[in-house]
């Protein structure tokens, strides 16, 4: 199971991350300061790639952070990492915000104020340090055929369903499926292996 | 992937684990599902299938990875400043506002003066009350006082012109005068006219006047050609009495030949527009 990946820092060991958090809920400024330190580039490199343009990253990327200090106890750290929670709230409303400007269907769950329900509590941050485990997914995204890797990027960068996918790289949709599928399962195979 | 069996899944998303839905549960991570799977996968989802939902917590952990795709960059220090001031101003905020309600409890002499001036508020209000329902009641009485005095003054008019007729009426220098009907079902009136005091005209078992018309009395003068000159207007009350008082007539006793009483468009006219009812000649004494 990929969740084993992180099976060694579920030893009952809080992370950092969530120790910060805590200390949020006791409107600790300090620790505000330290987690927007620590994941503020993460949080903007994502929001900007999505949005391409920084003045919007930026208004999207104070959202995020302002939500997170007036809603920190809407993270529950017994129920999976830190990091994973807030890339995927961070992704959520860069792509809302991208649909409000082209008015596109929204199409994919609604996330946003939702806590990602991870049973296991894996614990990325103890696994794996933030910058080998960027570059180990580049390096496992790279070695996927182009188009397959563009197809997830398509569905990751720009929320597009399968069908857009296809209908943008011209490809048969049974294909388009099968690439991101098995993309995403190289990737956690490889994520795993790493580990 | 699942080609053909997601209608029936949609309509009855069993709880049951179901390989086809396990397949698809990295694209609904990812949110690249068209709105037909989406719906089956969030339906099944919805029923508490533990093994999708745990392949469910994991593909999102997965999905996330993917974020380290994105060009790394920094934000802006000013983006700092701005949230960081964002959050001092609103822990700031939230401080006074706690320290508000504390001194609120603490302060139990403040509580009593705050109370004293409701109550002194209060009081000043039933106070205003109270004046302003004393002056209601003042004007009313003043205008039940005026209304007293208005029927008083009436009374005492009414009273003057029924003692204006009664001498009229009794004094021995009174012309009377028998005003005759040209019906011979309808009575004879009755006029007294004394050259100082007026005319008095009155009767009974008169009949009824049409609607929108009154009676009138004329003054026909000596002056052979001369118009009737136009007094004042009577009507008959229910009963069929009339009594009417005449303080200034238009012409003198000397200069008017007769009485004349006809029907008339209501309000009167300036001529009459129809043949006396009633005529009385002045005969001098």
């Amino acid at each position: 199971m990929f969740l084993a990946v992180f099976a060694s820092s579920n030893s009952g060991q809080v992370s950092p991350d969530a120790t910060l958090v805590q200390r949020l809920l006791q409107r600790d400024v300090s620790a505000f300061e330290q987690l927007y330190d620590r994941h503020s580039r993460n949080v903007y490199s994502l929001v900007l790639r999505i949005l391409r343009q920084a003045s919007t990253a930026e208004e999207v990327v104070q959202d995020i952070f302002l939500q997170l200090w007036r809603n920190a106890a809407q993270y529950d750290g017994s129920r999976g990492p830190f990091v994973p929670w807030l890339l995927t709230l961070a992704r959520n409303r860069a792509l809302d915000q991208l649909r409000l400007k082209s008015e596109r269907q929204r199409r994919r769950e609604d996330q946003t104020e939702e806590l990602p329900q991870l049973v296991a509590s894996p614990d990325f941050e103890g696994s794996l340090d933030e910058k080998r485990r960027a570059t180990r997914v580049r390096e496992l995204m790279a070695a996927l055929n182009p188009q397959q890797k563009r197809a997830i990027e398509l569905a990751y960068f720009e929320g597009l369903s399968h069908t857009e996918i296809a209908n943008a790289l011209n490809e048969p949709l049974g294909t388009v499926k099968s690439w991101i599928r098995n993309g995403l399962l190289c990737l956690k195979e490889g994520l795993q292996a790493t580990s | 992937m699942f080609e053909g069996g997601i209608a029936s899944n949609v309509v009855n998303p069993s709880n049951q684990f179901d390989d086809r839905f396990l397949e698809l549960i990295e694209a609904y991570a990812l949110g690249s599902l068209d709105p037909e799977e989406l719906a089956a996968v969030a339906a099944h989802l919805a029923t508490g299938c533990d093994e999708c939902n745990q392949a469910l917590a994991e593909s999102r952990c997965l999905v996330s990875q993917l974020a380290y795709l994105a060009p790394e960059s920094a934000p802006s220090a000013m983006l700092r400043r701005r949230v960081m001031q964002t959050v001092r101003t609103e822990l700031a905020a939230a401080k006074v506002q706690a320290s508000s309600v504390l001194a609120g409890t603490k302060s139990a002499i403040s509580l009593w003066m705050w109370a004293a001036v409701a109550a002194a508020l209060l009081f000043a209000f039933y106070n205003a009350y109270q004046a302003n329902s004393l002056q209601t009641r003042i004007h009313k009485m003043q205008e039940l006082l005026s209304a007293q005095i208005k029927l008083q003054h009436e009374s005492a008019r009414q009273l003057a012109l029924a003692e204006r007729e009664a001498i009229i009426l009794t004094n021995p220098e009174s012309l009377k005068i028998t005003l005759a009907a040209d019906n011979k079902h309808f009575p004879a009136l009755q006029a007294a006219w004394h050259q100082e005091l007026g005319i008095v005209v009155s009767g009974q078992g008169l009949p009824a006047v049409a609607r929108k018309r009154t009676l009138q009395l004329w003054l026909i003068p000596k002056t052979p050609g001369a118009k009737p000159l136009p007094s004042l207007t009577l009507q008959p009350d229910a009963e069929g009495k009339v009594d009417l008082l005449v303080g200034a007539p238009p012409d003198s006793q000397g200069a008017t030949k007769a009485l004349a009483i006809t029907e008339e468009p209501e309000g009167g006219s300036p001529q009459p527009t129809s043949k006396p009812i009633w005529v009385g000649t002045i005969a001098r004494k």
